[in-house]
């Protein structure tokens, strides 16, 4: 099997970023996730969960309200005062427009989809109208006197609920006038102090307008007589996030505890039509507070300040009871953060907003299997890299020989030269970029470091040639059918090859549908391989343009069952330099090496998550994030 | 008749008419109530100013005659006195004050540009716009400029270009209050957010604290997440610090 020298990296500080916003768009099953630090990222639901796209973030966009509008067209509106529209082809942003309303606490589409309302920090609810290439300011409503938190749609589109601070308003659409403005009590049964915030309302179609704020309370409203119906108060802490399902027959709140609950709308007696809406579920499967749900047909979808994106598939709604059915919890990227220089041993991190560069410490004992062993030199904290500017860091490589460094922002591309000269490490920036290198989605350095792969996100790839002191533009490659080309992750339906040396269009691997999270080439026998989201492994062999022997046995045979159960996509591929049989592949839990020759893989298993042997313990991250709310045990 | 005595309700008046000098008005007012107390009794010309101790004084001193008219001369001329003191303090401070308004006047002008640039501007036929070389963002500006056209309710936009100023530079200039208004506004929108999910009157407790619950609650109770405090006593740690080195040095020093 092979003997490994592990090196057990835990000196990587990366905390992943709250999840602010949350939004579901049932035509095309794909769920928009917006972070504190303003990353966007759209995962699709139905590859297995695989997040396929994503916005790098900026510093001054606190995203506050994300919405899908007509069209497959992503909005989102922050505390800047701005509504921004995403390009998801061309993975950017399209245009930002200023609301002149002040920070922009809430936005929602009107359920036709041709409108966007947003709610301002002056009280303001503007309607905006969406043009095919813009939007467009249409008119005001009646002005509150208070911030607007939350904004609800009725179905049929006449009338808008809009929570504040102590009130809900009712408006109607056509005039923009106030029909209603209820009054929430600032506790359940009591008065008090502090002043109850409406972080939530939901519109249902046969008037009902459902509010949750942050006294802990659920509460149930008429609005064709603006009285309160129910009440349900079931957190002592606020209760920040609402979600109705498309029929109306279920919703989802979520609280500051972490606790998500389930409402449902159950019959009264067992053969009565009256129904009523009961409390059915709680889920805790978060530590800190839970600020965004959503209702997906078949699953509740929470994600909050603890970073981790919950998907809880509900058992009822499931028709068939396959792995498909437990909980998916997705806490790390699935992108890749580092990258190392194998011939120095050397680990390049990536942040939000600088790299650090590390070398890996070395050991001269020796031990049997599972020993740790004790490290004669340290790891050594070479370099720390900061980026100018607002913008968070896109994609960062380092060359296998280490001497060069690049990585880019959504706006711009930056290279730099290493030079080692006895323990000193110097940098040099490589100015004077060309002016068709913006930003690149994937930086890739081939394996003798004399060329650089960057695959813009205009859908070319462009080729550098690396020299001593300077580098030069080598070659555009234009995709043909003008999809996403991305170096490492091809992420549209076709790949292709091309050949090095001849520059030219060599093959093209055939479509899968599912989109491919990992791929990397074998040095010596020049096969391919590739790891799809639904843990599907193929192998092509690139002279032969055709798919190997084994793989077409392996695909004969079908993966075990247990690999197929697999949560989490394969991140990276790599191979051993003298053992062409093996490959080795990790994901977030597991590394394994796949032997080819033997009938079955080879599974060994890690507890915590490995990044080519970079350990992230949950423990880590969560001493990090902002303090959660107090639960009182008895006995403590 | 002529009164020897004096009337008791008159003593005190006229004793406060002798004694405060200072207060014409005090003393009108006396005037005033002598000159009323009078027709009351009778015609007869009474003295106003008699000698205080013409009760004690046994001299065979007849007391002064003074006619009605020649008091009522005096009187008058007392009020003229006083009223003309009052008017000389009031034009006095009407000077004061108009003194000071100069001054301020005065100093205002200097804080103000000089004139020559003010009518550059005027001239230019443009409103006259606060310069900020160093805040000049283009893109915000276009943006800016589209909404004002299409006449959306924006109070703040107020940018234009405007054309060559001074010695042929073009520039775009922008409303350095306008963004600070923003900032201030982002500011305080997440000053709100941290308030009411942080702030006073939320429950919230550390992360160590939230980490070690269940610590506490196991059959063999553990320790906190964290249970030391690195962070306790720094300065009195770096001082023992110092404090050591030195005495070591010392210790070298001395041949012993």
């Amino acid at each position: 099997m092979g003997e490994f020298k592990v090196h057990r990296v835990r000196f990587f500080n990366y905390v992943p970023s709250g999840i602010r916003c949350v939004a579901y768009n049932n035509q095309s099953n794909r769920l928009a996730v917006s972070r504190t630090d303003g990353t966007v990222e759209i995962y699709n639901l139905s590859a297995n969960y695989f997040q396929e796209k994503f916005f790098p973030g900026h510093e001054s966009r606190a995203t506050e309200a994300l919405c899908w509008a007509a069209g497959q067209r992503l909005f989102s509106a922050g505390l800047n005062g701005e509504i921004i529209e995403y390009d998801l082809q061309a993975l950017n942003i399209k245009y930002a427009v200023d609301a002149f309303g002040g920070p922009i606490w809430s936005m929602t589409a009107s359920p036709s989809g041709s409108q966007l309302l947003v709610g301002c920090e002056d009280g303001s609810v503007k309607l905006f109208q969406i043009t095919p290439d813009k939007i467009q300011f249409e008119r005001n409503f009646d002005r509150q006197k208070s911030r607007i938190l939350s904004l609800s749609w009725h179905p049929s589109g006449t009338h808008i609920a809009a929570g504040s601070i102590d009130y809900i308003t009712v408006f109607d659409v056509k005039s923009g006038s106030t029909i209603h403005k209820m009054t929430v009590d600032r506790q359940y049964m009591g008065a008090s102090k502090r002043k109850c915030i409406v972080w939530g309302v939901v519109f249902l179609s046969d008037g009902t307008v459902i509010s949750v704020d942050s006294a802990g309370k659920v509460q149930f409203w008429d609005s064709a007589t603006g009285t309160l119906v129910k009440n349900h108060l079931i957190s002592n802490a606020d209760v920040l996030s609402i979600a109705v399902a498309d029929h109306e027959d279920s919703f989802v709140v979520g609280t500051a505890e972490g606790t998500v609950f389930h409402f449902q709308l159950v019959p009264v007696t067992s053969n009565s039509s009256e129904k009523q809406w009961v409390r059915t579920k709680p889920f805790q499967h978060h530590t800190h507070d839970v600020r965004a749900v959503a209702h997906s047909p078949t699953a509740l979808i929470s994600g909050g300040t603890d970073t981790h994106l919950v998907i809880r598939p509900l058992m009822e709604k499931i028709e068939v009871k396959n792995y498909d059915a437990a909980l998916r919890k997705i806490t790390f990227p699935h992108r890749r953060l580092i990258s190392c220089s194998k011939r120095r041993q050397l680990l390049l991190f990536q942040f939000a907003h600088h790299l650090e560069l590390w070398r890996l410490g070395s050991t001269v004992a020796t031990g049997k299997n599972g020993d740790t062993l004790p490290l004669s030199k340290n790891a050594d904290h070479l370099l720390h890299l900061k980026t100018k500017g607002p913008e968070n860091i896109i994609c960062s490589c380092i060359s296998p020989c280490g001497s060069w460094i690049a990585y880019s922002t959504a706006s711009r591309f930056f290279l730099c030269r290493l030079n080692y000269d006895q323990d000193n490490i110097s940098l040099k920036r490589v100015s004077k970029m060309p002016a068709f290198l913006h930003s690149a989605l994937h930086i890739l350095f081939s394996e003798d470091s004399a060329k650089l792969f960057v695959a813009s996100n205009q859908g070319s790839l462009h080729v550098m040639q690396l020299l001593e002191g300077s580098f030069k533009h080598l070659h555009t490659f234009q995709p043909p059918s003008g999809g996403n080309l991305v170096t490492g992750h091809r992420e549209s339906l076709g790949g292709h090859i091309w050949q090095m040396k001849t520059l030219e269009l060599h093959c093209t691997v055939p479509a899968y549908n599912f989109p491919v999270t990992a791929l990397a080439i074998a040095p010596n026998t020049n096969n391919l391989v590739l790891a799809h989201s639904d843990q599907q492994v193929f192998e092509y062999s690139i002279p032969d343009k055709q798919y190997t022997e084994w793989s077409r046995t392996i695909q004969k045979q079908g993966f075990h069952q247990v690999w197929l159960q697999r949560d989490t996509p394969i991140t990276h591929i790599s191979f051993h330099p003298k053992r062409p049989m093996h490959i080795l592949l990790h994901d977030a839990y597991m590394f394994c090496i796949i032997d080819k020759s033997l009938p079955l893989l080879f599974l060994d298993l890690l507890d915590e998550k490995t990044l080519v042997a970079v350990e992230r313990p949950l423990d880590d991250i969560i001493a990090q994030l902002p303090p959660p709310i107090k639960k009182k045990k008895f006995g403590t | 008749m002529v009164q020897l005595r004096p009337r008791a309700s008159r003593a005190p008046a006229s004793a406060e008419a002798m004694v405060d000098e200072s207060q014409p008005a005090s003393e009108e007012e006396a005037e005033h109530g002598l000159l009323l107390g009078q027709p009351s009794s009778g015609a007869a010309a009474e003295p106003l100013e008699e000698d205080e101790e013409g009760e004690d004084d046994f001299d065979d001193e007849a007391p002064e005659e003074l006619t009605f008219a020649s008091a009522q001369a005096e009187a008058r001329e007392e009020e003229r006195r006083v009223r003309e003191t009052v008017r000389r303090d009031k034009t006095l401070l009407k000077e004061k004050r108009k003194r000071r308004e100069e001054l301020f006047i005065e100093q205002k002008k200097r804080k103000l540009l000089p004139d020559t640039i003010l009518e550059k501007l005027t001239t230019a036929s443009q409103t006259s716009i606060k310069k900020s070389p160093a805040k000049l963002k283009e893109v915000n500006l276009q943006k800016k400029n589209e909404e004002c056209e299409k006449g959306s309710d924006s109070k703040k936009v107020k940018v234009q270009k405007v054309q060559s100023v001074s010695q042929n530079k073009s520039y775009v200039a922008l409303r350095l209050k306008d963004q600070d208004l923003r900032d201030s506004r982002q500011q305080a929108a997440q000053a709100f957010i941290h308030n009411s999910l942080y702030g006073p009157g939320t429950n919230r407790t550390t992360v160590n604290k939230f980490m070690s619950l269940a610590n506490k609650r196991l059959p063999v109770k553990k320790a906190a997440a964290q249970f030391l405090n690195n962070a306790w006593g720094t300065q009195k740690k770096q001082n023992a610090k110092k404090f050591k080195r030195r005495w070591v040095i010392r210790k070298m020093k001395t041949p012993r």
